[in-house]
């Protein structure tokens, strides 16, 4: 069963935000200070155009490997679909390592042990070997959840805020403002993960106005947490980690009530378990598409994938501040080129057909 | 049957990754060893010639039957050269794992304020198991000694301290209440200052003809009674660059208290007369036109609470204040609002946030005039009360 346009837009509207709520806050704050906002909302838009952009490609109803083989041959196109799995297992990593944080924070009172995490290679292995046709039930579950826990965790912190905190805006300068958009790269490639879902789902009449404007959506929602998680944080914003379950727990009930926000942080870090995995499913999917026959190959390719996360997240265990510079750093252009660059060359080689409308 | 055996596997796999993800968000499936965790209830904080000294209080189970309710404690030093030291040599002398989940407030002593006290803060602050919301005190003396005392109202001492930090004392102004997360913010803000309650312990009068026993330390009922202790947080310690630089009177920490705008049905008296705060509007700007300038402003009604001397029912029941009245008692709290400024001051501690108020005007303005000594600020402190009507 093939996601609906509704699904898709759930996607976009409330899947996709919860990803950015548990090192990227710090981050930016460390990066752009009080102007933390403006870099986001520069992603946002331009994340938006390329959502667009993408939802056009959707109307060839053919996926994005099936793209390219048209265009490029077999060969090529193989070439192109290990060069996008491996981008996606890159990619992967570094929500891996923040799911691994919040688990270690949010669910346990003293440090555990590093393999406590390997279960959720299971389950990403397990949901990874599935199609990727199945998501669209998963996110009309995962939707509600993950707007009642942002409300949730909105409503309980933002009594804490102090907006004066954002005051003056500007004050990073244009260091600040480009520094946040090029550390913020790693996190805001929701067109690749759509691009990588292209043909999966059919295109309706009026999908890429609908999706452009519930990503934006789920953006405000996105702009409105930064904003309170800095004014309950201010100066020591940089050491919030992850921001989704630090945030909330000053509400003043609590001492009275016990901390009834990790009702709504457990929502959240539910949702973002599927979101953690949607990139090596991905993965999976494509390399199964371009190397495609034998059954067994999804299972196999994803208890591959998995282990190399696994390896890798493992391998790095000791140098996370280390790791993260990096990818947000160092190695921040590789997203660009994914999630910008490719969707832009092919909206340009496969882009409006003649006479055709958009709609 | 046949068609049960074929979804099988499907239902196996389900029934496996619904086990695994119950694992997953699960965290130690609530088996905490309370014979091998110490959970941590307030920590206090000394500094001797080697580093630290911190006494963790620590909850211990206690008696079912009804005579020994409540909480039962056991106080146990660490030492070190840092704090996490400290809890590490905590570790180390009991074999009981710290946890500092449970930790709602952290003493410091008077030697640790000597100093900056982030010296210490920094490893709660630093500790993702810490709570940012944990309370923060300053004391007369020893930290150690505050928490090892016995209290009067509550088996464990740290219990006794937050009944004085809790919303209600500090809505009647009667107390002002930090937590790390909001001292750390001013210390590393543009004013670098903060405050926090400053707890002096007494003798409770009679104490040895009270009720019997004390149970922190887990002592029985047969042992030598101590002296229980009865504790006062109406001061206010108030920090510069992380130094304890000065200790606020109560009436001025009820004037900071009005200031913030936090009281209701709090009560204060003048020349004999108690006054109830029923509205409390405080008001701290900054304008930097040409140069500088604050003003504390507080608007307040009240009604009369009580007096020294008799009155009429009539009196007693529209507890309204005259027109002289008003003018007096604005009179007082102007100068408690004026003795606040000074004692500000005079420690060049920049508890209003004069400095983070630039700072949000603008970056500019900010840098013309961070440098500006605080008692070469022209200041307007006014106070204005009305009476219930």
């Amino acid at each position: 069963m093939k996601p609906s346009s509704r699904q898709i837009c759930f996607f976009l509207a409330a899947v996709a935000p919860v990803g950015k709520l548990v090192l990227m806050p710090a981050q930016l704050a460390a990066d752009a200070g009080n102007d933390l906002l403006f870099p986001v909302l520069a992603q946002l838009v331009l994340q938006a155009a390329l959502i667009f952009c993408v939802l056009l490609l959707a109307r060839h109803d053919c996926t994005v490997f099936a793209l390219v083989r048209r265009a490029a041959g077999d060969v090529a196109a193989r070439i192109f679909a290990v060069l996008l799995a491996a981008f996606l297992l890159f990619f992967a990593f570094l929500p891996v390592v923040e799911q691994k944080i919040t688990v270690r924070s949010i669910f346990y009172d003293t440090i555990p042990a590093h393999l406590v995490f390997a279960p959720f290679f299971l389950f990403s292995a397990y949901l990874s070997a599935r199609a990727l046709g199945s998501l669209g039930r998963v996110w009309d579950i995962l939707a509600p959840l993950s707007a009642v826990g942002m409300a949730g965790v909105l409503l309980l912190s933002v009594g804490n805020a102090d907006f004066g905190a954002l005051a003056p805006f500007g004050a990073a300068g244009t260091g600040g403002f480009i520094d946040g958009i090029r550390r913020t790269c790693c996190w805001f490639c929701d067109s690749a993960l759509l691009l990588a879902m292209i043909g999966l789902f059919p295109y309706r009449k009026g999908l890429a106005w609908k999706g452009t404007l519930c990503y934006l959506g789920g953006g405000l929602a996105l702009l409105f947490f930064l904003a309170v998680f800095y004014g309950v944080f201010g100066e020591i914003a940089v050491l919030q980690t992850p921001a989704f379950a630090r945030v909330s727990a000053f509400f003043s009930a609590a001492t009275v009530l016990g901390r009834i926000d990790y009702l709504f942080i457990f929502a959240l870090a539910f949702v973002m378990t599927f979101y953690v995995v949607l990139p090596v499913q991905e993965a999976v999917g494509t390399l199964a598409e371009a190397f495609g026959g034998a059954s067994l190959l999804p299972p196999l390719l994803s208890v591959g994938c998995n282990a190399l996360l696994f390896a890798a997240v493992s391998l790095l265990n000791l140098s996370p501040s280390q790791t993260i510079s990096t990818i947000t750093g160092t190695l921040f252009w590789i997203f660009p080129l994914f999630s910008a660059v490719l969707p832009l060359v092919l909206l340009a080689l496969f882009g409006r057909r003649q006479r055709e409308k958009i709609s | 049957m046949k068609k049960f055996l074929k979804c099988f596997p499907v239902k196996l796999w389900i029934l496996l990754f619904a086990l695994l993800v119950l694992t997953f968000f699960s965290n130690d499936f609530g088996l905490v060893d309370i014979q091998k965790t110490a959970l941590v209830l307030a920590a206090g904080i000394d500094r001797d010639e080697d580093g630290f000294r911190l006494t963790a209080q620590i909850a211990v189970p206690k008696g079912t039957d009804r005579t020994t309710g409540g909480t039962s404690s056991v106080e146990i030093d660490g030492r070190g050269s840092t704090v996490s030291e400290c809890i590490s040599d905590l570790y180390a002398r009991t074999g009981w794992v710290p946890k500092l989940i449970y930790c709602d407030l952290v003493v410091l002593g008077e030697s640790a304020a000597e100093k900056d006290v982030f010296d210490c803060l920094d490893a709660f602050l630093r500790n993702e198991y810490m709570p940012d919301s944990c309370l923060l005190a300053a004391c007369a003396g020893s930290a150690g000694e505050l928490l090892s005392s016995t209290s009067a109202i509550d088996d464990t001492s740290a219990l006794a301290l937050e009944k004085l930090f809790s919303d209600a004392a500090e809505q009647a102004g009667q107390v002002m209440t930090t937590t790390l997360r909001e001292f750390a913010i001013g210390y590393f803000g543009e004013s670098r200052s903060g405050y926090m309650p400053y707890v002096r312990a007494q003798a409770q009068e009679g104490s040895d003809q009270g009720q019997g026993g004390s149970q922190s330390g887990g002592q029985s009922m047969a042992s030598p009674k101590t002296e229980e202790k009865i504790y006062s947080a109406r001061e206010t310690a108030i920090f510069s660059d992380g130094v304890l630089v000065g200790i606020l009177s109560p009436e001025e920490t009820f004037a900071f208290s009005l200031l913030k705008g936090n009281v209701y049905a709090g009560t204060f008296s003048v020349d004999g007369t108690s006054y109830l705060v029923l509205r409390d509007r405080g008001d701290i700007r900054v304008t930097a036109s040409a140069s500088p300038a604050f003003s504390l402003f507080v608007d307040c009604t009240v009604q009369h609470y009580g007096e020294s001397h008799t009155s009429a029912p009539e009196q007693l029941v529209k507890g309204t204040l005259s027109r002289q009245e008003e003018e007096a008692v604005s009179a007082r709290l102007t100068q408690s609002l004026q003795a606040l400024w000074t004692s500000c001051t005079q420690a060049e501690c920049d508890l209003l946030f004069f400095r983070r108020s630039l700072r949000r005007a603008s970056p500019a303005v900010y840098a013309a005039w961070k440098d500006l000594p605080l008692s070469a600020l022209p200041v307007t402190v006014q106070a204005r009360v009305r009476s219930l009507r």
